[in-house]
């Protein structure tokens, strides 16, 4: 599924945008810089995974203070829920590349390729 | 006069006010209307006393019950009421007569149906409301929208056609229509009823409707067509199913097949018309289970969920809106341009995700512990791998491909305001009915309309002399259990896409069961088509030369030319007659 890469109209190649460029912030909404300014700094994802991996070591711990009731005797066992929900997700996503394989086709295979409805906004341009 | 108000059905107000809707040019009368009448059908609604029937008729020598409000009935109405206020606000922006009228029609159709009193009333509602939805798709415009909103309307049809040949042998073996629980499939009437309820429920391999349909629907087909049609199917199935076994398993089923569809979908819209099922997958389990908490679980989720799905999809739309895409290929960075939209989506996303202090989480508790409580070990491992899986799709795909993620450079403005205010307003409740109770305020206002409380509703309710105790959602249990589900398939997401485990999205059609209608099936009948084409006239020549001959033969026989008239009559005609005569009297003298 590459795509061919692109041209200009002189025919020779343009590099194509890399997902490692830096950051386009022109045109942004001035709520999303103060909401969500911390998005693109090159830190962030780290520190976000950093955080939840010590959210979730907070929550193997708690789980060993808290005595525990349920109604099936096996979800009782320390971070089941955790490993469950880790394991769950991991097969989930994992599976998407073999279905991907088997079931994705091309975008016109029924014919039905344009979706678009008629009451979205035409682009100003 | 308040006794004759409590009279009106508002489902049908509605109903009729969408058709004059329908046909009213005056922009701004015809919104006022469309918002105006939802408000006052919430005010009929709560003003109806409740296990009466309020308005009766008879027709073709059948009574019918027109409206008659009980604890079941009443909450699905509400929800129903309430999304259809919140979708005229967020249609506000368009001036499309056709689709305003048929959306307020549609849910008009949809409450009546829930307040019906008997199955004839349900069956006429339930057809309106095919009828009606399908404009809503219709007037996307496009090619795929027709042929999809055909097949959607055969299906639809389909279904109301089972439910009349359902009744029809339930009279005919009770001879009544009440909407009475059935006990067992033993009427085949049951088994019919259970089947029309089951196409609109989208059960699996009967799905297929509803992800075709939905997402070629307008922007704000598709909102409107999330809330209504698959909870009254619900509804349904709790009024007259619940604790059916059977219903245990094809709940679980349904929790979990649309994880894996919506994880290699690329069209984002189709991605929440499979969580839509996955959704529909713990209610129908949770009637199947049957028990008042299981009950409880069932309706507050639907109630729950009726918003934060339209709230989705709203948040979908409004992208569609101003992108003029969902395809997660092509979107991404959105945040920069759309801040209100991408937090109203994050605020539907934790909602469905079940975090605690959002909706989801007090509603889906109740079904997770009635599954539990009856001790089905592997169900219960089902819905819980379905958490995740929801968490997957409509918590984190949404969100992040549309708004973070890889930017795509677009750079639009945000939606406009009347669909801002319109997933405000759902956010709120989202949250409003998600928190903890702190004075008065939290989810004690969803807890209160549940069906089954140990003062209402033991009819609809089953309760054999006990009592409902009051389910706590925030316990540290449950707290501390949801938080470890979700956080640590937050990190397996994080390290997944960190090391590029994460599948790519990429554009393309993924194939589902209906594949095999829309392929192998279409194809036979394009294919006897053919063959009728060129089988028919060789028919008919054949019959044609067949029938040519055989008059020939009876011509040269008998026609004046023809071979008897030839000749004299005497010789043969004599010898014929005496041995007619001979069989005559051998006859005679035998007998």
């Amino acid at each position: 599924m590459t795509q061919p890469p692109e041209r200009d109209s002189s025919g020779r190649f343009v590099k194509p945008p890399s997902e490692d460029a830096a950051p386009d912030n022109r045109n942004v909404h001035p709520l999303s810089r103060i909401l969500f300014g911390w998005v693109d700094h090159p830190r962030t994802p780290n520190l976000l995974l950093l955080l939840v991996a010590t959210a979730a070591a907070g929550l193997f711990l708690a789980d060993l203070v808290v005595d525990r009731h349920e109604y099936l005797s096996f979800a009782e066992w320390n971070g089941f829920y955790a490993w469950w929900g880790f394991g769950a997700f991991a097969l989930a996503v994992l599976s998407g590349w073999p279905l991907g394989y088997l079931l994705r086709r091309d975008e016109d295979y029924y014919g039905e390729a344009d979706t678009k409805p008629q009451d979205v906004e035409e682009p100003d341009e | 006069m308040i006794s004759l108000l409590t009279q009106i059905n508002p489902g049908l107000l509605l109903v009729l006010i969408g058709i004059v809707g329908s046909l009213m040019p005056v922009r701004r009368v015809r919104q006022g209307l469309m918002i105006a009448t939802p408000v006052l059908g919430l005010v009929l609604l709560a003003a109806a006393p409740r296990e009466v029937d309020l308005s009766v008729t008879s027709a073709l020598g059948l009574e019918l019950v027109l409206y008659r409000v009980d604890s079941l009935s009443f909450i699905f109405a509400l929800a129903f009421l309430i999304a259809s206020f919140l979708n005229a606000i967020y249609a506000l922006h368009s001036d499309d007569q056709l689709q305003d009228g048929m959306a307020l029609t549609y849910a008009g159709a949809a409450v009546a149906a829930t307040l019906a009193g008997d199955l004839m009333t349900l069956f006429i509602f339930w057809e309106i409301t095919a009828v009606s939805s399908v404009f809503l798709i219709l007037r996307a415009g496009t090619k795929a929208a027709y042929n999809a909103a055909m097949r959607y309307l055969g299906i639809q049809i389909l279904s109301g056609v089972l439910l009349l040949d359902g009744l029809a042998y339930v009279y005919k073996s009770t001879g009544e229509l009440s909407l009475t629980a059935f006990t067992s499939f033993n009427d085949p009437g049951a088994l019919f009823i259970f089947l029309a309820f089951a196409i609109k429920a989208a059960f699996p391999f009967l799905h297929n409707w509803l992800q075709d349909a939905y997402p070629k629907a307008t922007v704000i087909g598709a909102v409107v067509l999330s809330a209504f049609t698959t909870k009254l199917a619900v509804y349904a199935f709790a009024r007259m199913f619940p604790g059916f076994e059977i219903l245990i398993w094809i709940g679980a089923v349904m929790t979990v097949f649309p994880v894996f569809f919506a994880v290699v979908e690329n069209d984002l819209r189709k991605v929440l018309s499979y969580s839509l099922n996955n959704q529909l997958g713990f209610m129908i389990c949770a009637i199947g289970i049957g028990t008042p908490l299981a009950l409880n679980g069932a309706a507050g989720h639907a109630f729950a969920h009726i918003i934060y799905k339209g709230l989705l999809f709203m948040s979908m739309g409004a992208v569609l809106y101003r992108v003029g895409t969902t395809k997660a290929s092509e979107l991404g960075g959105l945040y920069k341009s759309m801040p209100w939209t991408t937090i109203f989506c994050i605020i539907g996303a934790m909602s469905i995700s079940a975090f605690p202090l959002f909706s989801g989480f007090v509603a889906k508790s109740m079904t997770m512990s009635a599954v539990g409580q009856g001790g089905y070990a592997v169900v219960w491992m089902m819905l819980l791998f379905a958490s995740a899986g929801v968490l997957e799709h409509s918590g984190i795909k949404i969100p992040y491909f549309t708004f973070f993620g890889h930017d795509s450079g677009r750079r639009v403005k945000e939606a406009p305001f009347n669909m801002l205010l319109a997933m405000g307003l759902a956010s709120f409740i989202c949250i409003a009915i998600g928190l903890p109770m702190i004075g008065g305020f939290g989810y004690g206002w969803l807890y209160g309309l549940l069906p089954c409380t140990a003062a209402a509703a033991a009819d609809v309710c089953m309760l054999s002399g006990e009592e409902i105790k009051a389910y706590q959602p925030y316990t540290l249990d449950h707290v501390l259990t949801q938080m470890q589900l979700l956080i640590l398939a937050l990190l397996a997401f994080m390290v997944l896409k960190k090391y590029g485990f994460y599948p790519p999205e990429r554009p393309g059609t993924i194939l589902d069961t209906d594949w095999l209608y829309r392929r192998p099936g279409y194809g036979f009948f394009v294919w006897s088509g053919r063959v009728w084409d060129k089988l028919g006239p060789a028919m008919t020549t054949l019959a044609g030369r067949l029938a040519s001959a055989a008059f020939n033969r009876l011509e040269a026989a008998f026609s004046p030319r023809g071979t008897l008239a030839r000749g004299a009559l005497t010789t043969s005609m004599a010898v014929w007659s005496v041995v007619l005569l001979g069989i005559v009297m051998a006859v005679t003298l035998i007998l």
